[in-house]
């Protein structure tokens, strides 16, 4: 009795802490003139979408489609160079990975915002940003390959070193025992971290910003922020903007919870 | 020679060399390079005309010099430190009070405590972006709420008003940082071995005293870590700024990180931007190695 | 012809020395047993024979041949892991032919050497199953299978029973023995339990701090040990060592420097000084017969199992033995015993099982025929 009393308080806590989400939705499925009511309808009169015509005149399938190539592309340098390193941390022991390890944490800290400057003038002098989309990818990438090994090398260290020895014993060369028998039990660590890394970079705004010029390269963020002038008043456009941006996030985020909670945490206290 | 090469990679300790060294060499070219850069470019006179340029005047502590006579810099110090006590002090308070709360043995606490990280999954544009609508000042929420609570009488024009913009801007970055507080807080409580409190139980400690006398000194080096990082997180809060007030109005609501960037890339004051990029990175390494000690403390006790 | 050649091997980490001059040959088709308390480096020689720890110098040769530099996979070895290292992710015949697999031996050639390893350690109807469904013992005789499944140059055991409990160590234990009699292969067995490595081995090498103390057959081991610390280790209970004087030319000692506790020698040591005593609690009887030289005691505790009783007794100890406390000694003996504490009694010991060591150096002070 009082057990389930408790789970009711933590729905209730849930339900206030997540009421921006839901007021996203809510806001999104209203009309023009139902947002501007006072007071304001907790649940719309009659719920209607206007996905096709946000889509349309946000020009939000480009956006998004920029934001995908970007998270793709950061994601994929994030597990090629990031996967191999984090293996090689969790096995190797001694002062010298003990100095990359830290190189590593501290690089995971640069705030995005105050990296954006230095970033911007070496690319441009070095002619990167003539490729804007590469040049975010390649700095966003930077961003998230500590965050990245940092996880990935939690998830080796529980596979046990004489997997590894075993498996040489059994005739394989180093790269064999790493590819064979290491990277398929740590199958499930790289993947929730890659997932987060994508949606990281899927969320991306510091550098897009500052990095993309032109308009049609420009990814959702860059997009949303453009709409959200001193003079915005589209609300429910915006709301439905942000609903059909953050829904796929969502969606994942809700398949994958119990593994983005343990392995988040794993990372971030050991 | 070339087949040595060949076979230590293969089978020696030059596998695990090449593998760590092509992460740190990517991060060596973008990041330590940058940050480097970013140095260099304080000394430097920096602007429009000289940024693709590779020979530019050195101008040593000038910009230094020039930033601190800004009218705004201390203004916008003093915002950054209310901006980033307040997140740390409420993140870390609320975060706390839900770690204990869902510590509580009841049905669902894990999976309900989950659903509590869907804010942090989301683009801080978005996040941004929902709580300039629930800030808004006619037909904003949070003003309904208030004022059927009974607690204004006239609606607070959050954003425009410079007396609430900044506290705005903090109120959003709280409600970002909760759940991340909140569940490193539960790892930590989870590994307090539950025997230590029946043993205290039995020595007739009350449950406040277990919470002072083991919970707060068992989540020590926990604490240090998740404060630390909880300024790292705050002092990387762009987009935020960005969605809500863009450091406005006259800059009431403007933090470092923020207007950095602003000179940067919106008046092209690229030296005083670099020069107050450099002295923030300063600060967020320093808190880094603070909790890089905490965790290794922790990890070996 | 020896399988394992290893000439002056020592191996560091940093200034740490783990291994010092190891030198030590393991003949072709011998049950080697390496033994010592944690940290003496057993683990890492038997590590640096499979290749997976680097030597810092000295020569290290299996079946004749060089293997300083050689990885793991060139030496043709197999290894039997303390945490049995089966793949998680491969059924329990995938583990088993992963070398064979590696070594793109014939389909054929494989399914038939996992029917007779399974048909050796009864593992036929476990082949489909993954490791995580298997017990602790089918475990160990996965891994056991594994490395037999291959007919390698030499066999290493790296505590391969010590995750086991003890009824089923003890069965494992005869069952490696009779299959190292049948296979005839070179094993090299580390182990810190010197029961183990006393029953199993053919040849038993202790270590200690990184360095060799002594090799011999278990016996020798046992009869003769060069040094106060094999003397210790070898034999359950351990040795007594009790401080001694050397007195009558050599011929006898006086336990504790004590007039009253004479005892004669079975030979003659040097003369004239200080030494240790060792006495084996199982060489110790109460009362004492035939040629048994005696001595007194008082019983401080008696723990009895049933089939054993351990008495714990004191002696008397004159000046020179060092101040303060009695001289304690542990006497074993089989059956039930009466005795309780308090008790006076007389302890009996055959001349010829008194060991006497240098009490500086520890080594054992042989006979010495001068008059």
């Amino acid at each position: 009795m009082k057990r389930s009393l408790l789970t009711g308080v933590a729905v209730v806590l849930a339900a206030l802490y997540l009421f921006p989400v839901y007021w996203m939705f809510v806001t999104a499925m209203k009309t023009s003139g139902e947002i501007f009511q006072y007071p304001p309808a907790f649940w719309p009169a009659s719920p209607h979408f206007q996905f096709r015509a946000v889509f349309a005149s946000y020009n939000l399938g480009r956006y998004i489609w920029n934001s995908l190539l970007i998270a793709t592309g950061t994601t994929a340098i994030t597990i090629v160079l990031g996967t191999g390193a984090a293996y090689a941390l969790a096995y190797v022991r001694g002062f010298a990975v003990n100095v990359a390890l830290f190189a590593i944490l501290m690089l995971q800290v640069l705030p995005p915002s105050l990296m954006v400057t230095p970033i911007f003038v070496a690319f441009n002098q070095v002619g990167l940003l003539e490729w804007p989309r590469v040049a975010v990818v390649l700095a966003t990438a930077a961003k998230t390959l500590p965050f990245y090994i940092i996880l990935c090398r939690a998830t080796f260290t529980q596979v046990p070193r004489e997997l590894r020895d075993a498996a040489l014993v059994d005739g394989n060369s180093r790269v064999g025992a790493f590819l064979h028998i290491i990277l398929p039990l740590a199958r499930n660590g790289i993947l929730i971290t890659g997932v987060l890394v994508f949606l990281q970079s899927f969320g991306e705004y510091v550098y897009s910003r500052s990095l993309i010029a032109d308009k049609e390269l420009q990814t959702a963020t860059v997009g949303l922020s453009t709409f959200l002038g001193a003079d915005a008043n589209d609300w429910v456009g915006l709301m439905t903007y942000s609903s059909l941006y953050v829904t796929p996030i969502l969606l994942i985020f809700v398949v994958l919870q119990r593994r983005i909670v343990s392995g988040l945490t794993s990372g971030a206290l050991k | 020679m070339i087949s040595q090469l060949l076979k230590t990679l293969r089978d020696g300790d030059g596998f695990e060399a090449a593998l760590v060294l092509a992460a740190i060499g990517y991060l060596l070219v973008f990041a330590a390079f940058p940050l480097v850069y970013n140095i260099v470019m304080s000394f430097q006179e920096v602007d429009m005309f000289s940024l693709a340029s590779f020979d530019r005047p050195f101008r040593g502590l000038d910009n230094y010099r020039d930033l601190i006579q800004r009218p705004e810099a201390w203004e916008i110090l003093r915002n950054t430190i209310i901006f980033v006590s307040c997140s740390v002090v409420f993140q870390l308070g609320l975060g706390f009070a839900l770690a204990l709360f869902f510590q509580l043995d009841f049905p669902g606490a894990g999976a309900i405590r989950g659903l509590f990280l869907a804010g942090w999954v989301m683009p801080g544009l978005v996040v941004g972006a929902i709580w300039k609508w629930i800030f808004a000042g006619d037909f904003g929420v949070l003003n309904y709420a208030l004022h059927s609570a009974g607690l204004i009488d006239k609606n607070i024009f959050w954003l425009s008003d410079p007396a609430y913009a900044l506290a705005a801007v903090t109120i959003a970055n709280i409600w970002l940082g909760i759940p991340f507080n909140m569940i490193l807080l539960s790892v930590g409580l989870a590994g307090i071995p539950e025997d230590i409190y029946e043993a205290a139980e039995l020595d007739g400690a009350n449950r406040w005293q277990r919470f002072m006398s083991i919970t707060v000194p068992l989540m020590g080096s926990t604490l240090g870590a998740v404060i630390s990082l909880g300024i790292i997180f705050t002092l990387q809060q762009f987009d935020l700024v960005a969605a809500l007030t863009q450091g406005g109005p006259a800059n009431a609501s403007n933090i470092a990180q923020y207007w950095s960037w602003q000179m940067s890339f919106q008046t092209y004051e690229i030296s005083a931007g670099s020069v107050v990029a450099t002295l923030m990175i300063a600060v967020v390494v320093v808190v880094a190695a603070i909790y890089v000690r905490s965790v290794q403390h922790e990890h070996s006790a | 012809m020896f399988q394992i050649e290893i000439e002056h091997l020592n191996k560091s980490y940093g200034h740490a020395r783990v291994l010092k001059d190891i030198s030590l040959q393991v003949p072709l088709g011998a049950f080697v047993a390496l033994v010592g308390p944690s940290g003496c480096g057993k683990s890492t020689l038997l590590r640096t024979i499979a290749g997976l720890e680097k030597i810092t110098s000295g020569t290290l040769k299996i079946a004749g041949v060089v293997v300083n530099d050689k990885p793991p996979r060139e030496r043709d070895v197999a290894m039997v892991f303390q945490s049995y290292a089966l793949y998680p992710h491969m059924t329990v015949e995938d583990n088993m032919t992963y070398a064979l697999r590696l070594r793109h031996r014939p389909k054929r050639e494989i399914a038939e050497r996992v029917a007779d390893v399974a048909e050796i350690l009864g593992l036929g109807l476990l082949l489909g199953r993954t490791p995580r469904a298997l017990s602790g013992g089918q475990r160990q005789r996965v891994a056991m299978g594994r490395a037999i499944i291959r007919d390698p140059k030499a066999f290493l055991f790296d505590e391969p029973l010590s995750n086991l409990d003890a009824s089923l160590r003890v069965k494992m234990r005869g069952e490696i023995r009779k299959l190292h009699q049948r296979l005839g292969a070179t094993s090299v067995y580390v182990t810190h339990d010197q029961i183990e490595a006393m029953t199993m081995a053919d040849m038993v090498v202790v270590l200690r701090d990184g360095a060799i103390e002594q090799v011999g057959a278990p016996l020798t081991l046992y009869q003769q040990p060069v040094n106060r610390f094999v003397a210790g280790f070898i034999g359950s209970p351990a040795m007594n060592f009790v401080p001694a004087i050397l007195v009558d030319d050599g011929n006898s000692l006086l336990l504790g420097g004590d007039a009253a506790c004479r005892l004669r020698l079975g030979q003659r040591r040097a003369p004239g000084r200080a030494v240790l005593a060792g006495l084996r609690p199982e060489h110790l009887t109460l009362g004492g017969v035939g040629k048994a030289q005696t001595f007194a005691a008082r019983v401080e505790s008696v723990e009895g199992t049933g089939s054993m009783t351990f008495i714990e007794m004191s002696i008397a100890h004159g000046a020179t033995a060092g101040a303060g406390d009695a001289v304690m000694l542990t006497l074993a003996q089989s059956g039930i015993s009466t005795v309780r504490p308090g008790d006076r009694v007389t302890v009996g010991i055959d001349p010829a099982d008194i060991y006497v060591f240098d009490p500086d150096s520890g080594l054992a002070l042989q006979a010495d025929p001068a008059p």
